[in-house]
């Protein structure tokens, strides 16, 4: 007994001494002793309480020692493996292999993609056959391609910006041309402001998630284009769908999400409404004053995609709301393509100030990505000075899509659901048997008003669209739109499939053969290439009965 | 910290010196000497000298052009400078070379663009020691009284964010509105979710989203701008700024506007006009695509390569076509957003590990092996390991030996993001693989961007032959992106050409049996077969000895400013090699001040300074990029302004006082510094 005291003194000691000095200088810090008086007072009143946040005091610590990275090791999953069965377990993993290779169609399909040589336009030269061709695959709606004044611009900027901004516009990467060209759009359009991106294709899919978070209502389209697919997947958002293009079907969501909101007497959420003006699927256009006006009666916001509408339709290419007359105030988050529709590079968002600023802060690829080269920004801009002082070009353009149409609609062999005025064509093998009623989409909004069924909206599947093809009809349709295009190629007009991501489409858009008209082609020109078209549909669909 | 003060921000107004009593409480005791006692004080006599350097230079023309036109080439270029140097005179030091050349020197670039360094001592070798193991990156910690404070500060920002919303709310509602529910619509954005950004990021938008003009190189141009309102809004002045830029990733300082790329670019305008007109598998593949994969694949010496038109848009449109659901991605907490954003959208299964920790990465694979899939416990399809090479906000390095090694034990794949890396490492400048010395095909995945090394846009990915067609068909650029455009892919093969060096052609005489393929032996120089045949490079961006040189001096930049800063006390994060120096400021206040006292030079600086939520809460830090473009001289420019900066701050918390150096000892001794690991 003894011993251990006098073994233990010093500790004793040493502890007393510890006690002592943080007394000291617990009493030295100023405000202690209220802090003391606090604590004890409160203990005396309701011990309870002392415990009760000793207790909270632990939890919080515990809270913030747990790792971020660390396992659910305790969860009811979790299987305890001894160091040796761990080992065993990696020893016998086999990992699938990274890339499946290719298959022979998939491969052949690659080698077949037209490569050209030298400057692309209405007629570009081809690496396989070092012949010309008429081109009505590439997106060049205004002809701009080859315009030697913006050339010229480019030039000039380049020498004076070099190529790249090396910088996200954060940091140094705003350049003025970039704030030339977002008011030139802004100003072109109608719209308070507009923002740039750098690629068109990202621009949606990161629109979308900047706006709409987990718990937002979007209404979209089943056929929109696979970015604002993926902008929805990442946004969280809950999602509804109404049928293609069918404003009948659309009304009938809004009510139905209305209602689910008042039985649920959930606050007001943000709600969107998210659809194309031309539809890259299949060309379809939107009716925008219908949509308009469901909007305002429903208290949705619109996200309309003008990629391929803006620079294409309109008097002088301002898109949809010049084509309707709807001032592009009312449209909340407009979205075009800088690459499409004036063909230089990079995408746009245009609305109000507070949707553009927003954007600047929230818009993930716009905040994290470099900004797009000054020359191809000059090049927009002086795309958008030619388009407004030349309205002949859209008169061309829709001569050619006039001429154009007036080939193809005479077919038996194939459908086209794409609209009248649109410069993006979509060819449709017609299904086999005459008989039936036609399958695109666009036929069926016209058939579908007067014995409605209802779709499912919490699916992107149609229960209407009966027409999902088997994959063997689907491949057969394929090949033979392959054949078309290859016999096109062979008499010197380049025309594409519709290329999709097979097995990533939610769903799979039927095989079509996309045309884009342009107006650097004259009528002649145009109604010659076409003409190719079909007598190569007629030729090879013609083989098939 | 005066920035952390309740007032309103006096950084918002441009010239005006800021209230002496906000700052009074700074003691000056740690200063001493010459430096003011108060960053207000520093900031008025900047103004001050600066206004005075403005006047006494009336006629700033004459002697720049005069000792100009020997050190550039043709006399077009003077013009050229002429053009946007209106008002700038050398008073501040960049528009001449602190030494003129001799006449033995040319010098090929535009000093504002590349700057002119012919000291062969200011050179070393970006290559990792073979044989030893990645030092661990060691974070220091700041004394704790600057921790505290950067709570407090950001508490304090915090709480009268909140105070000022609520009396806001009552006093003004208009200004509040696009924040209220109204007419049965939701706000687009909360004013909960947006308070970081009214609040607290509206503070310092000084610092953010400068608009600038001209080439981003060696210096810049800026656009003046104050604020009237507190950054509500911003209004040009119609005045311009030359300041040296140490901002930008121009890492090679490619960033040109005259000069052999510039030319070559020029001349693809003219071939190939401005854009490609379409998506890769619709009609917008030219034969320049071609030439440009093939010569990126060489350069990173892999298989094949696949070009995409935006650096974000690569990672988002791959990495869902390379796993999806079954699969699991093991990403590195630290993983730019474009990473996170391309798994979030492939389905696939997520997990992190703590960054550049092989520890954790190896506990973590261990364990996700054996447990296979949540709850099913099936075996994972495939595991995609996902890294940096260089992180852009740490300046670390990935450990590359240590995951090849667990890659073997624990058959992953392996993704490595080369965004700031390719061109910035390596002997031959072909980014991590090369730096240390690995074989780059023992890497499945290399994807880099061309945005910072190469001064061009966009991205690529390599690897494999069947892995990259299979990602040309199922990416999703391939059918709907915009191809990249001629003249990004002409700066990118002349500048990627450039570094290389060209091989030269086999003798004519032979027959033509042997000229038609000269092999490619990685990392040597490109066969001229696989350049396009208009492309000419005048002859020492050809020969190599440019993109050789350009590669020794951002190798002896990166290190002479990081150990530079070493020495004179500051906390820097990240390896010496790395190109990325991050300076460690902490409290949120001292990231105006330090954008501002830097920009107010004399010689102006610009810095990006980054903060929660790129970096975490309390790290806040200034991020330099250094480039090949700097000289020696501008290196040392920026020491001797964060030496003097860094005192008026309280920044040098790292080295003990007696191991620091003077910054004139350290300018003194900068090739040492500039060739020490």
């Amino acid at each position: 007994m003894n011993a251990t005291s006098t073994t233990l003194e010093p500790v004793f000691a040493f502890l007393e001494s510890t006690l002592s000095t943080a007394q000291t200088t617990f009493d030295k810090l100023p405000g202690s002793a209220v802090v003391l008086r606090y604590v004890k007072s409160s203990h005396r009143n309701d011990p309870g309480r002392t415990v009760l946040e000793l207790i909270l005091f632990a939890f919080a610590v515990w809270t913030l020692l747990q790792s971020r990275t660390r396992a659910d090791r305790n969860g009811k999953h979790f299987i305890q493996f001894s160091e040796k069965e761990i080992d065993e377990l990696i020893d016998e993993w086999i990992p699938e292999p990274l890339a499946q290779p290719l298959t022979s169609t998939e491969q052949s399909d690659l080698a077949s993609m037209p490569i050209i040589a030298g400057p692309n336009g209405p007629k570009p030269k081809l690496v396989s056959t070092g012949k010309t061709a008429v081109n009505l695959a590439s997106f060049n709606f205004t002809g701009l391609a080859g315009n030697e004044h913006i050339k010229q611009r480019a030039v000039e900027t380049l020498r004076k910006y070099g190529l790249g901004s090396c910088g996200p516009p954060g940091f140094y990467g705003t350049l003025d041309v970039h704030m030339d060209l977002e008011n030139d759009i802004a100003d072109f359009l109608g719209t308070e402001a507009c923002i740039l991106y750098s690629q068109g294709f990202s621009t949606v899919s990161s629109v979308i998630p900047a706006f709409c978070k987990r718990g937002d209502i979007i209404v979209a389209d089943r056929a929109v284009n696979f970015a604002i697919q993926k902008g929805i997947q990442i946004s969280r958002s809950t999602v509804r769908w109404f049928d293609h293009n069918d404003l009948n079907s659309l009304e009938e969501v809004l009510i139905g999400v209305e209602k689910e909101r008042k039985r649920r007497r959930g606050p007001v959420t943000r709600r969107f409404i998210i659809t194309e003006g031309i539809f890259q699927k299949d060309g379809v256009m939107v009716d925008l004053p219908k949509l308009i006006e469901l909007k305002y009666k429903y208290k949705y916001r619109l996200i309309l995609d003008e990629t391929y509408s803006f620079g294409a339709v309109g008097r002088t290419g301002r898109g949809l709301t010049e084509l309707y007359n709807v001032p592009a105030e009312k449209v909340d988050i407009l979205l075009g393509s800088c690459a499409v529709g004036l063909a230089s590079c990079g995408g746009f968002c245009a609305g109000s100030r507070v949707v553009i600023d927003h954007q600047r802060i929230n818009g993930p690829s716009f905040v994290f990505s470099a900004s797009m080269p000054a020359l191809l920004a000059v090049s927009a801009s002086e795309g958008i000075n030619i388009l407004r002082s030349t309205p002949s070009i859209f008169e061309t353009l829709q001569e050619n899509i006039r001429t154009a149409r007036a080939v193809l609609d005479k077919l038996d062999c194939i459908t086209i659901p794409s609209h009248p005025a649109s410069p993006v064509i979509h060819v449709n093998v017609r299904a086999s048997h005459p008989a039936a009623p036609p399958m695109s989409p666009s036929a069926s909004t016209g058939s579908g008003s007067s014995k409605h069924q209802h779709s499912n909206p919490q699916s992107i599947v149609s229960s209407k669209d009966k027409s999902q093809l088997t994959p063997a009809e689907y491949e057969g349709e394929e090949r033979l739109l392959q054949e078309v295009i290859e016999e096109c190629l062979g008499q010197g007009v380049i025309v594409t499939r519709a290329k999709g991501l097979k097995g990533q489409e939610v769903v799979e858009p039927r095989p079509s053969i996309r045309l884009a008209l342009t107006s650097a082609l004259t009528k002649k020109e145009t109604e010659k290439a076409v003409g190719v078209l079909k007598a190569a549909l007629v030729k090879v669909l013609g083989k098939r009965r | 910290m005066p920035f952390s003060s309740p007032l309103p921000s006096p950084m918002a107004l441009n010239k005006p010196p800021p209230s002496p009593s906000i700052f009074k409480k700074r003691s000056s005791s740690a200063l001493g000497g010459p430096i003011p006692s108060s960053a207000a004080s520093y900031l008025t006599a900047l103004s001050q000298a600066d206004a005075r350097a403005r006047n006494a230079n009336g006629s700033p023309t004459s002697t720049p052009a005069l000792s100009l036109s020997s050190s550039v080439t043709s006399s077009s270029e003077d013009t050229v400078l002429h053009d946007y140097a209106d008002n700038d005179s050398n008073a501040n030091g960049l528009l001449l070379p602190a030494r003129p050349p001799t006449s033995e020197q040319v010098f090929t670039t535009v000093h504002t663009e590349f700057g002119h360094c012919a000291n062969e001592e200011y050179r070393t070798t970006s290559q990792h020691p073979p044989g030893t193991p990645l030092p661990p990156h060691v974070e220091q910690d700041p004394p704790y009284y600057i921790l505290l404070s950067t709570y407090i500060s950001y508490l304090i920002l915090i709480c009268l964010g909140h105070v000022r919303d609520f009396v806001g709310k009552r006093l003004s509602p208009a200004s509040y509105r696009h924040l209220m529910p109204r007419n049965g619509y939701a706000p687009l954005n909360s004013d909960f979710d947006s308070f970081y950004t009214r609040r607290l990021k509206t503070r310092m938008d000084e610092c953010f989203s400068q608009p600038v003009t001209g080439v981003a190189g060696r210096t810049i141009l800026l656009l003046d701008r104050i604020s009237p309102d507190y950054n509500h809004t911003q209004i040009f002045t119609g005045t311009r700024t030359r300041a040296l830029n140490i901002s930008s990733y121009n890492y090679l300082g490619f960033a040109q506007a005259r000069g052999g790329c510039a030319d070559a670019v020029e001349e693809s305008i003219k071939r190939y006009g401005i854009s490609s007109l379409g998506s890769r598998l619709e009609g917008g593949s030219t034969d320049l695509h071609t030439i440009s994969e093939a010569l990126v694949a060489n350069f990173v010496g892999m298989e094949d390569a696949l070009i995409s038109s935006m650096g974000f848009a690569t990672n988002s449109t791959i990495i869902p076509a390379l796993v999806g659901k079954g699969s699991l991605v093991i990403s590195d907490e630290l993983n730019h957003a474009s990473i996170r954003f391309g798994t979030r959208i492939s389905g696939s299964h997520v997990r992190m590990f703590k960054h550049n920790n092989m520890k954790s990465l190896e506990n973590l694979l261990k364990e996700v092996i054996s447990q296979g899939q949540p709850k099913t416990h099936r075996p994972w399809k495939k595991i995609l390991v996902i890294v940096e090479g260089l992180y852009s906000m740490e300046g670390t390095l990935v450990n590359l030996p240590a995951i090849l090694e667990l890659k073997k034990k624990y058959k992953f794949y392996l993704f490595v993001d080369e965004a700031h890396s390719i061109g910035a490492l390596g002997p031959h400048g072909r980014g991590v693989a090369d730096y240390f010395g690995v074989n780059p095909r023992s890497i499945d995945i290399l994807m880099g961007t061309f945005t910072k090394s190469f001064g061009a846009a966009g991205g690529y990915v390599s690897g494999s032959k069947a892995l990259i067609d299979r990602l040309r068909v199922y990416g999703h650029s391939g059918p709907y992106a915009e191809a990249m455009t001629p003249s990004v892919l002409t700066q990118v093969v002349a500048s990627m050409a450039s570094i290389m060096g060209i091989a030269l052609p086999p003798e004519m005489a032979s027959s033509s049996k042997l000229a038609i393929e000269q092999e490619y032996h990685h990392p040597g120089p490109a066969p001229p077969s696989s350049l396009p045949s208009w492309l000419s490079l005048p002859p020492n961006l050809a020969s190599g000895a440019e993109g050789s040189s350009r590669l020794r001096r951002l190798a002896f930049n990166s290190r002479y400013l990081h150990n530079g800063l070493i020495k004179l006390g500051f906390i820097t994060y990240g390896h010496p090699s790395s190109p990325i120096v991050p300076l460690l400021l902490f409290n949120p206040g001292k990231m105006n001040m330090f954008h501002r006292l830097m920009k107010d030079r004399q010689t102006p600086i610009i810095v990006v300074v980054v903060a929660y939520p790129a970096t975490p809460l309390v790290t806040s830090r200034v991020r330099f990029c250094v480039s090949a473009a700097h000289t020696k001289e501008d290196i040392d420019t920026v020491l001797k302004a964060c030496d003097e900066v860094g005192d008026v701050l309280d920044l040098k918390h790292g080295l003990p006082k007696r191991q620091r150096w003077t910054v004139e000892e350290i300018m003194k001794r900068a090739v040492e510094l500039g060739t020490m690991a």
